[in-house]
């Protein structure tokens, strides 16, 4: 009976806590002024759930292991408040004669595809420039085992405009933001970020 | 309080035929089989270390133990495998292996505690792992393999209830775990709903647009879906009115086929409309589990428990 209880107050609270996010960053219903209540309350509910505490506090690392190992360490907020617009990389492989050819990440099925979809996502949305930079520069490194002999790489990031309906009735297409380039050479140098914001 | 004890007690453990069980082992053994199947030719590119893969592994499993330095990954057991002399390449085709073989385990009921265990934990492991390329499906996938392997198996329709004649006594349990499962489905949608009412998107239809354009899932031809765009308002005030309303009409007999129906026929259309097929394998999985026995099946009235009680005559 302990168990289940907790249990399901780490569902409900974790869901709660999301559910605050949401409100604190997304555009909702709500006006803006609710926001900074929904922030302070989305703090309250973190810090009763630990997520205040040193990452290396055993309470905090306890939780997080039951939460990893039961499958509800996130909240339920699918495609929530609203759909967000996807992104895309693409890699320009330079060859030594000259020669430019364009890739995309690759995958065999189309299970994997909706992983890597998944991947650039979170490429797009981490607020972290360093860790954005280190899974492009692992991405452009599986596109060079691929391509041996390239010589240079330029990675090019840019997230997906979806048109709304009304648009797309007027002709209006999808298009494309570019937001970062990288450029890799097979040295071992840091990239060159070129990033637009 | 006594009475209010008793009446918790048994909301939580209620007498209950093991069909919801069967039906959980064996869908899930078919989605572990279908995710193992569908992932074959990337599993080694998805999930190897440095310099081998498509996003390096370590870096994942670097940020995992941030958070969590015990929760499962597929570094241990690539680690134990260089210990006896494998390659990380020959380690991983052998869990894709053993992944698969606890899949169909599970479906025929064959050690069926053993290869939820391994399923559960060989699942989480590449959930882990690849967190940077794991999304809803695999949270809802762990759930369920998560209740599964602490749920009183084998049950009567697995192959270790025909051969073995293994009979657990612990039936209580039976409708404990069913109880633990359509609650956090309740939870689940209700704040999946409440979320999406948020959103103006979902009253005006926009967002049910936008998520039938959006690459990866732009299956049909937006100049198709342009045809069909009256549909839209109606089908996201739906959704939205299904996922929020589902702890509330799921429990009463008179509305819950309707609500189950309608669910599953949501998630069917997120499947064939979006490409999401082992999404919407899962919920629907989870949801037959949990609220489909005794109403979209014949309802089994005599329990394990019942039936394996001595008769009793005067």
């Amino acid at each position: 009976m302990a168990w289940f209880g907790l249990h399901f107050l780490l569902i409900i609270s974790f869901s709660l806590r999301d559910t605050l996010w949401l409100v604190t960053h997304g555009p909702t219903i709500f006006p803006s002024s609710f926001k900074s209540y929904s922030q302070k309350a989305e703090g309250v509910v973190s810090a009763l759930l630990g997520q205040r505490l040193a990452a290396s506090n055993p309470v905090r690392q306890a939780l997080a292991t039951y939460l990893h190992i039961a499958g509800i360490e996130t909240g339920y907020g699918y495609f929530a408040p609203n759909v967000p617009g996807s992104y895309k990389l693409v890699f320009e492989l330079h060859y030594p004669d000259g020669r430019i050819e364009y890739e995309l990440p690759r995958v065999n099925s189309t299970a994997a595809g909706l992983r890597v979809a998944g991947l650039l996502d979170k490429i797009g949305r981490t607020p972290y420039d360093a860790l954005r930079e280190l899974l492009v520069k692992t991405l452009a490194q599986s596109i060079w085992r691929q391509h041996p002999e390239v010589k240079t790489i330029r990675a090019v990031f840019g997230a997906t405009k979806l048109p709304s309906l009304s648009e797309f009735e007027h002709g209006k297409r999808e298009s494309y933001d570019f937001l970062y380039a990288y450029d890799f050479s097979l040295r071992e140098e840091p990239a060159e970020p070129e990033v637009v914001k | 309080m006594q009475a209010l004890k008793k009446r918790l007690s048994e909301f939580l453990f209620p007498t209950e035929s093991d069909a919801w069980l069967s039906i959980l082992r064996i869908g899930l053994g078919f989605q572990i089989t279908l995710y193992a199947l569908s992932l074959r030719n990337d599993w080694n590119y998805l999930f190897a270390g440095a310099g081998g893969g498509l996003v390096n592994r370590d870096l994942a499993e670097a940020l995992l133990s941030i958070e969590s330095r015990f929760a499962p990954r597929l570094g241990w057991l690539v680690a134990v495998g260089a210990q006896v002399g494998l390659r990380e390449e020959t380690v991983l085709s052998i869990l894709w292996i053993c992944l698969l073989v606890a899949g169909c385990g599970l479906m025929a009921g064959i050690f069926s505690r053993t290869c939820a265990i391994l399923a559960w934990f060989l699942h989480l492991c590449a959930a882990k792992s690849g967190g940077f390329t794991s999304y809803g499906v695999d949270n809802f996938m762990t759930i369920g393999l998560f209740y599964l392997m602490l749920s009183p198996l084998p049950d009567r329709y697995s192959l270790d209830w025909q051969f073995l004649k293994s009979q657990p006594e612990d039936s209580p349990f039976l409708g404990f775990w069913r109880r633990v499962l359509q609650l956090h489905l309740c939870a689940t949608y209700f704040f999946s709903g409440l979320t999406k009412c948020l959103g103006s998107g979902w009253w005006d239809g926009s967002n049910i647009w936008r998520s039938l354009i959006r690459p990866p899932f732009n299956v049909i031809d937006p100049e198709m879906l342009v045809r069909w765009n009256y549909l839209f308002p109606v089908a996201g005030v739906l959704i939205c009115l299904l996922e929020i309303g589902y702890p509330f009409f799921i429990w009463s007999d008179k509305t819950r086929k309707i609500w189950l129906i309608c669910i599953c026929v949501m998630h069917v259309s997120i499947g064939l409309t979006m490409g999401m097929y082992l999404f919407a394998l899962i919920m629907i999985i989870l949801n037959v589990a949990a609220f489909g026995p005794g109403l979209l099946f014949c309802k089994t009235e005599l329990t394990r428990f019942q039936r394996t009680q001595p008769a009793i005559i005067d």
